[in-house]
């Protein structure tokens, strides 16, 4: 079973003021991250919940969800590692830097450590190109990276 | 130097309104603007020469006055999905000057008889979702925004509202699929958002260092801004310099700036005193040219001429020790990545494009591929739905047109590898 | 000054060849009508431009780049090439991009000899691939439902199945999953696609992508017999094409009829005739239970009908026909019954209704062109589904408001602009209401304690109608209660007599041709052509001085009268009393009595059991003749399999022969001929004009009855109300049927303030009495009625619900215990 937590209902309150009440089907997005935020990924319940607030069916909720990236619909690791592989970054070694890390986390791209901590994803342009080679965990952009940066970002990750 | 959009911009704790508004006549531009008539602001606009800075480059005071007549309510979707790879001045200005986007946003919608904005952010963009919000809810507090601004009887709501992650809602029509919430696929055109956009109602779509743009315009003359850049391409311009220089970053320059100049003197020349090879001037959409052509002034016509575009303002420096093919393929990955599958040479022809230049980078490529390539290029360009696939190809196309003997080299490698006849 | 922008039509340019074409027209439509083809693999002209496949890139002067045709507004001198170089190396490259990875199977894909793939390559594609990798590797022929099959290879991603979802079945359950290459077909977490109109998405996929899992490897399209016939389920009568091969149905497919379907069959029309081939169909004439030749099965009925009527007079025996028939058929029976027997006890109903409007009949068409659509007592989603689509149509991309009243919430609320729920039974004190406001007056001070509406909403509707500029009344004659059918006729009367509003109707009684059965006479007050008894001239003019002019007895009175002895013999025609009628299991008991029971039906029932003498019908793809749709469009539904059995007419015609009928009629036609001849309002239908799209046949006069003031009685329990559903497990649709994944369980749908009283909840199994007999069902508290209601969804003929209702009563009450 999935439901909103309280917080999250508040949330949604203020994210549905922001649209037209006839076109709540906007809040799509954002009730979608909400979910994601709160389970760490998108459950197929969360879906047909979502539907039923914006009134759409559950198979365009997913519809959308598949759509974007950033949505997971299988569990991932606590801390999701992203390197951007695009241009600027290529151009700075992000594949080298990439490789580390997977060699460290002992994983491959794609994939989750058994402990459930790491997730290891290529992303394409993080839109922080000036500071390439650019990793994103969770939400927070680390820039300029090198493998001593690798290093210290993930042991502050607890 | 002319500072228009960057002046200022790391003064500490510019994020907050106090400090914008001591720093730089923050929300200065209200008074004047509110002054005139919206039309007198939209004429004021069309004067100063400003043109899209997301891409097209179309110009901003003309996309404003093709807002279908007497149809309301009309929105204002801030675009910044910024998601050209190569390009990352949109985030420098959100994280560092929030209240000036606010500030433009407000000035647009007075002119455009809008009330209500968004500011359709990339998801990736989390962190500064909440420092836009907190400037909002400052400018709530402060009276620039709410009902009744500054006794006007001028009301606009401003809201932020986040993307997840995908490129093609950069593209006007699919930024606005997306904020109705719906897979951000590009819709036909016509009608144009400015006719039908956001729930069927005339649209501005402008890009964030478009609207940061219009303070100072409002605030200092259309002349004081036209008077910047060349004859046709007024006013400054941010250009994220990114690759192999030695100071990578965003630089605010005077349209028309020779490109080369940017590179050495803005961005610290090419790193490890390498040369040159290749730059592509306006993100990753637009066709590359080679070292021999850095001196082209950096304005919209003058790249037009030289066979590219200025895009996003994103100049994407290669080296010398650089294989291009390396780079295209890159490329070639993220449009396949990115294309929304709707149209079928966009969907079919990024993969099979990846799929060759695979092979050639694998060192499995044939001669007759380039050739393919090339042809793959034309059956995608101007066929797709939405310009995503034209700009697919440009990387290719270009790379072949100017550096085949990269392609050879790869190539030719094979042959000299294998015995012949094995093939 | 300048003419063009006055007209409604815009001329342009095609290759060199000039089209003029209504406004608004797309490219690749206005090419259609000189001839020209622009290939298309998305575009469907009821799904509207799209644009996603890029087959129909054209070059049209002015223009810098090329457009695509489907997506492109005709434009006054627009000049458009469809043949240059660019345009056909553009054609070619798509279709290498479209094949890429789409398999090369053909030879063994259903879609093979009709595929716009392979006629679009083999007319426009480029002689052979560049293609040297590998095909992205999907699912082969896997259920997207228990009766479509899904090839994920085979699909080129063009959307026209998941826009017809979204657009015309409104209900998104089938969407695309994923982006880029990725992108795929699929239904939320892959649950089975099964919707009411799933099927629609066969006819119009353009590859073999999606097929029907009963036709998959069955035959080769080209070696199928195609007949163009019509469905033969609800009143609608969608056009249809029967594939046939070696005289078995392989397949149904749509044969669009804008007049009538759009273009779009149900699911039960698509795979509801499974019976055409069933091993419980009525294979041979019986007498006594033994199987005997059909001049001995017609002889016996003669002699025994003679005997009867000799000893106890004509009225001692009746006819109950039913909506089902043909109306060569049933002009057949009702001629033999009144010319030959010389009773008007003939009837093909279990509800009252009058024939003729007092206001025009509307077409289906007319739903779509309607400011208001009134929607009374109608559940079109389970009644006549194709009238659901027209109306969601209407609704959501017509402009067309809605107002439905009703005893029961039905999926046509969600398209309401309001909906106005009213006691079950109470439907004739409502109109009552309506009547009242329309004319101007007060609706009555006990409306809402009667009917659980407040006055106010009916001042609403009163409104809407007399500020609407034309108003579609439709309505569903079998599910109003006792004489309320005429107060809605005097509800029409008066809203057609509004100064502003042109006000139609519809009368939308679910079963295939009860509007062909009503306008055959199969009544036991009017004669054909809704001439009613009192018109004895007219009558005695048509018919012969012999006519009989006395009253008949109504169905429900036949089977009263059976079981008092005062009718003798009994002619049962296309119609299950035992299970059908109210009273159910009571009428087996009444039918029991007779000297004689005939039954004439396709399918072996539970009242052909009871027969003395069993007649083999051959039904819907084997029969041919004309049928009536609710629209009072005539068509001709044509045989596409061939049976030894005689037709229904022809042994009407056997018997008539032996009761004294000196000519016989050559064929059906000689029938349908007849009818022009003697019918009012069919005058102009001859089979040659109604061979394409049919032909509306002409006013039917009006005739009302009084209305009887029904008090709804008090007494204990909740008030039963028996709604029609689409898949209803029953002789057509049996257990072997392609549909059976649709049947639903028993279930009970009851307000929660009375589920709260009776201490029951959600899914608790329950037994439902009333009349004598019980029900078992689930307990569903949807609130679907008002307080003090039970609806019960007929769900199979085995759940046996209408032997809970009273026969003759307008109201049934049932009891709910645990």
């Amino acid at each position: 079973m999935f439901a909103f937590t309280e917080a999250s209902e508040t949330r949604i309150e203020k994210i549905l003021a922001k649209y037209p009440e006839s076109r709540k089907v906007s809040a799509l997005l954002p009730l979608l991250t909400l979910a994601q935020d709160q389970e760490g990924y998108i459950t197929p319940e969360a879906m047909i919940e979502i539907g039923k607030r914006l009134d759409v069916s559950p198979a365009y909720v997913e519809s959308v969800c598949t759509f974007y990236t950033m949505y997971y619909t299988k569990p991932v690791g606590k801390y999701v590692v992203k390197f951007c592989i695009n241009i600027s970054c290529h151009l700075n070694g992000c594949d080298n830097l990439m490789e580390y890390t997977a060699r460290k986390l002992g994983i491959k791209e794609g994939e989750t450590t058994p402990d459930k901590k790491f997730t290891l994803l290529k992303e394409e342009c993080l839109a922080a190109c000036c500071e390439a080679p650019v990793m994103q965990v969770n939400n927070k952009y680390h820039v300029n990276m090198t493998p001593e940066k690798v290093d210290q970002v993930l042991e502050s990750c607890k | 130097m002319t500072e228009i959009l960057f002046k200022a911009i790391d003064t500490p704790n510019l994020t907050s309104l106090d400090v914008y508004e001591k720093t730089l006549d923050g929300y200065q531009s209200l008074k004047k603007a509110f002054e005139k008539t919206p039309d007198e602001l939209v004429e004021m606009v069309k004067a100063s020469g400003l043109r899209g800075r997301g891409g097209a480059g179309f110009p901003t005071g003309l996309k404003w006055s093709f807002l279908a007549k007497d149809v309301f309510p009309r929105y204002l979707a801030c675009n910044a999905d910024e998601s050209e790879p190569g390009t990352c001045k949109d985030r420098e200005l959100l994280m560092k000057n929030p209240h000036l986007l606010i500030e433009g946003m407000i000035l647009c919608s007075y002119a455009c008889q809008i009330e209500t904005g968004y500011i359709y952010m990339r998801g990736e963009f989390w962190e500064y979702e909440e420092l836009m919000d907190t400037a909002i809810e400052e400018a709530y507090a402060k009276g620039y925004l709410g009902k009744n601004i500054m006794g006007t009887g001028f009301n606009l709501d401003i809201y932020t509202h986040m993307g997840a992650g995908a490129y093609i809602c950069g593209e006007e029509s699919a930024l606005l699929t997306s904020l109705e919430g719906y897979r951000g696929e590009p819709r036909l055109k016509p009608p144009f958002p400015a006719v039908e956009g956001l729930y069927g109602k005339p649209t501005v779509v402008n890009n964030v260092e478009t609207l940061c743009a219009i303070p100072f315009i409002v605030l200092n003359g259309a002349e004081a801004y036209a008077a910047i850049g060349t004859e046709k391409s007024k006013g400054t311009k941010l250009v994220s310099v990114s690759g192999h220089v030695n100071k990578p970053g965003n630089y605010e320059i005077p349209l028309g700036t020779p490109t080369i100049d940017l590179i050495e003197k803005y961005a610290g020349g090419i790193r490890n005193g390498n040369k040159l090879k290749a730059f592509i001037p306006g993100g990753s959409s637009v066709p590359m040219l080679p070292a021999s052509k850095a001196d082209v002034p950096y304005d919209y016509e003058s790249l037009m001429e030289a066979g590219t575009m200025l895009g996003s303002g994103a100049l994407i420096v290669m080296d010398d020790t650089t294989n291009v093919v390396s780079e295209a393929l890159c490329l070639a990955h993220f449009y396949m990545h990115e294309s929304c599958g709707k149209c079928t040479p966009c969907r079919e022809g990024t993969r099979w494009m990846y799929q060759i230049l695979s092979d050639i980078i694998g060192r499995k490529g044939k001669p007759e591929q380039v050739e393919l390539l090339n042809d793959i290029c034309d059956n995608m360009a101007f066929k797709c739905f939405c310009p995503l696939g034209d700009a697919a190809v440009a990387p290719v196309v270009s790379s072949i047109q100017y550096f085949p003997e990269d392609y050879e080299e790869l190539i030719a490698s094979l042959k000299s590898e294998q015995p012949v006849g094995a093939h | 000054m300048d003419t063009a922008t006055q007209t409604d039509t815009v001329t342009l340019t095609i290759d060199g060849k000039t089209v003029t074409v209504p406004k608004g027209t797309v490219v690749v439509d206005a090419a259609k009508t000189v001839d020209i083809e622009i290939p298309v693999f998305c575009y469907h002209e009821k799904l509207g431009p799209f644009g996603c496949c890029r087959m129909c890139l054209v070059e049209v002067e002015k223009m810098p780049k090329m457009t695509t045709a489907c997506t492109l507004t005709v434009g006054e001198g627009m000049v458009v090439k469809t043949n240059t170089e660019k345009v056909e190396k553009a054609q070619k490259g798509v279709l290498e991009f479209t094949l890429l990875n789409h398999p090369l199977d053909c030879p063994v894909c259903d879609k093979g000899g009709e595929c716009p793939l392979q006629d679009n390559t083999f007319k426009f594609g480029p002689p052979d691939t560049r293609m040297d990798y590998n095909r992205f590797n999907r699912d082969k022929a896997t259920p997207l439902s228990p009766v479509i099959t899904i090839d994920r290879e085979r699909c080129i991603a063009c959307q026209r199945c998941t826009r017809y979802s979204d657009i015309i079945e409104k209900d998104q359950a089938l969407v695309m999953r994923n982006r880029g290459f990725q992108n795929r077909v699929s239904t939320f977490n892959d649950q089975p696609y099964d919707t009411r109109f799933s099927g629609n998405v066969i006819d119009i996929c353009p590859v073999g992508a999606l097929t029907n899992t009963d036709f998959r490897f069955t035959a080769r399209s080209w070696d199928l017999t195609n007949s163009s016939t019509l469905c033969g389920h609800c009143a609608c009568n969608c056009n249809m094409t029967l594939g046939a091969r070696l005289n078995e149905m392989k397949r149904i497919t749509t044969r669009p009829n804008d007049l009538v379907d759009d273009g779009w069959i149900c699911d039960k029309a698509r795979w509801g005739y499974d019976f055409t081939k069933s091993k419980n169909r009525i294979a041979q004439p019986r007498k006594q239970g033994q199987v005997v030749a059909i001049q001995d099965a017609c002889s016996e009925v003669v002699v025994s009908l003679k005997k009867i009527v000799e000893a106890h007079g004509p009225n001692s025996v009746g006819f109950i026909g039913s909506g089902y028939g043909l109306n060569e058929d049933l002009y057949s029976y009702q001629k033999l019954f009144r010319e030959h027997i010389g009773t008007n006890n003939i009837d093909h109903k279990t509800y009252v209704d009058t024939p003729g409007l007092p206001v025009t009949h509307f077409d289906l068409l007319d739903v779509e062109t309607s400011d208001l659509v009134v929607l009374i007592a109608s559940d079109p989603t389970e009644e006549l589904p194709i009238l659901d689509l027209r109306l969601k149509k209407a609704v959501e991309r017509q402009g067309t408001e809605m107002i439905v009243l009703n005893d029961q919430q039905t999926l046509m609320d969600k398209y309401a602009a309001l909906s106005v729920r009213y006691n079950i039974g109470s439907d004739g004190a409502l109109l009552a209401g309506l009547n009242a406001v329309l004319q101007g007056q007060s609706a009555g001070s006990d409306l809402e304690s009667a009917t659980g509406v407040a006055s106010s909403q009916l001042q609403l509707v009163a409104e809407k109608i007399k500020t609407a500029g034309k108003v579609c009344v439709i309505y569903n004659p079998a599910a109003l209660t006792g004489s309320a059918i005429h107060t809605l006729k005097q509800c029409l009367a008066t809203a057609g007599g509004l100064a502003e509003t042109a006000v139609g109707a519809i009368p939308a009684a679910p079963v295939t041709n009860a509007m062909g059965a009503m306008d055959m006479g199969v009544l036991p007050d009017c004669y054909p052509g809704g001439v009613p008894l009192s018109n004895s001239d007219a009558i005695k003019a048509k018919w012969g001085d012999t006519a009989p002019l006395e009253k008949g007895w109504s169905a429900l009175e036949m089977i009263e009268k059976a079981r008092s002895g005062e009718l003798k013999a009994l002619v049962v025609y296309r119609s299950n009393p035992v299970v059908d009628f109210p009273g159910g299991r009571n009428v087996e008991e009444a039918l029991g009595k007779l000297d004689l029971l005939v039954v004439h039906d396709i399918m072996e029932t539970e009242t052909a059991k009871l027969a003395q003498v069993v007649l083999p019908s051959n039904g819907p793809g084997f029969d041919e003749g004309t049928t009536t749709n609710i629209g009072g469009r005539v068509q001709l539904r044509t045989k596409g399999l061939t049976t030894d059995n005689p037709a229904d007419w022809k042994i009407v015609s056997m018997i008539a022969k032996e009761l004294g009928q000196e000519t016989a009629p050559k064929d059906v036609h000689a029938i349908t001929a007849e009818i022009a001849e003697k019918v009012g309002g069919y005058q102009e239908i001859k089979r040659s004009a109604i061979r394409k799209e049919g032909k509306n046949r002409a006013v039917v006069p009006s005739s009302n009855g009084a209305t009887a003031s029904e008090e709804i009685a008090t007494g204990d329990g909740l008030i039963l109300r028996i709604a029609d559903v689409l898949f209803s497990h029953d002789k057509i649709l049996d257990a072997e049927s392609n549909l059976a994944h649709q049947f639903q369980p028993s279930t009970v749908h009851l307000h929660a303030s009375d589920a709260n009283g009776l201490g029951v909840q959600e899914g608790d199994e329950v037994s439902v009495s009333g009349n004598g007999h019980e029900v078992k069902a689930e307990v569903r508290i949807s609130n679907r009625c008002n307080p003090g209601g039970a609806v019960l969804p007929k769900v199979s003929d085995e759940q046996d619900v209408m032997s809970l209702a009273e026969a003759g009563k307008a109201i049934s009450r049932v009891t709910i215990k645990k």
